[in-house]
């Protein structure tokens, strides 16, 4: 619902390592988005791409890692992935104490470009 | 060329939010962030409980919407030092918009700050504004299926206010459910049935935001 604001800080992000790296022009970004970020790749890409006009980061591709929810159990006290962007119960024994471990990571991880 | 980056995209806000925290804690300020779906009665709680705590308790008030001034009008009438935010269509409030409004508000004579967010149960929840605690209200005319359906808001909030409880007896609606559902996803959830219209179980939140005072 706000992939606008997030395509803003993310044109930040690599407008900042792209001048401190002497790279005159973007070519691709590399994010890294968990599934309970609440943040849908497709619309970034959409506000990305129209963020990005008129900067070095024009017509960058956006490769979009996604991470899966995961989590500890505390009741079976075993590692697990979950299927769905949130997680009711452990989805090995259907306990409702856990820990989230993953899914919910909005980084940028890296970027390539031209000088 | 390939240039290594690896920055949290919610670092900007995560900073100010932090210097937001560290500016209100100096003075002593509890800051809490209100957040509900439009309608559920974050104005109308908010103006009891001034109307209710405000002889032992300064208020001050930042007020969230997209567009308006109508809740900022309701607090101003209360005496109340109020700031008005206008997102223009965001459906958040973030850390920068905190940041630029606090300098208006009279820090050095405010206990209790109240931040009441953009009505919206999805995305308030992820963006800390440098409060001391998280609230929710659900008013039960929303229905018991919502804690399941809008997990993180349940799951980031220290309370949850289940609102307009006087109106159960018209309603297909379970408090139990709501209650059974919220405590599996944030055990450590306070939870308080109240009716911000007439009063009913806010002793209770009042006890509550009592302990939350620094002093």
């Amino acid at each position: 619902m706000h992939e606008l604001s997030i395509a803003l800080s993310v044109l930040d992000i690599v407008r900042t390592a792209a001048a401190e790296s002497g790279l005159a022009r973007v070519t691709t970004v590399r994010l890294r988005i968990g599934r309970a970020s609440g943040v849908q790749p497709d619309s970034l890409r959409f506000a990305f791409d129209c963020s990005t006009a008129g900067t070095p980061a024009e017509g960058a591709t956006l490769e979009i890692e996604e991470v899966p929810v995961g989590g500890r159990c505390d009741s079976c006290e075993k590692d697990f992935t979950n299927p769905e962007p949130y997680v009711l119960a452990c989805p090995l024994c259907g306990g409702t104490r856990f820990r989230l471990t993953t899914g919910d990571e909005l980084h940028v991880l890296d970027l390539e470009g031209e000088p | 060329m390939k240039v290594k980056v690896v920055t949290n995209i919610l670092k900007a806000n995560t900073r100010i939010a932090e210097e937001n925290r560290r500016v209100l804690h100096e003075r002593g300020i509890t800051t809490i962030n209100l957040m509900s779906s439009p309608g559920a009665g974050k104005t109308t709680l908010l103006a009891r409980t001034i109307r209710d705590l405000g002889a032992r308790i300064r208020f001050g008030v930042i007020e969230g919407d997209i567009q308006g001034t109508h809740d900022a009008e309701v607090i101003a009438a209360l005496g109340v030092p109020v700031i008005q935010i206008n997102t223009a269509g965001g459906c958040h409030l973030d850390a920068n918009m905190v940041q630029s409004v606090l300098p208006e508000l009279p820090l050095e004579s405010i206990d209790l700050l109240v931040i009441e967010n953009v009505g919206n149960l999805v995305c308030p929840a992820e963006f800390d504004l440098g409060e001391d605690a998280k609230v929710m209200l659900l008013s039960i005319t929303e229905g018991d299926d919502k804690p399941l359906k809008y997990p993180r808001m349940f799951r980031e909030c220290e309370a949850l206010l289940v609102n307009k409880v006087d109106l159960a007896p018209h309603l297909d609606v379970s408090l139990e459910k709501i209650r059974v559902d919220a405590l599996g996803l944030n055990p450590a959830l306070q939870v308080f049935e109240v009716s911000a219209r007439g009063g009913q179980g806010l002793d209770a939140w009042y006890a509550w935001l009592e302990g939350k005072l620094k002093h």
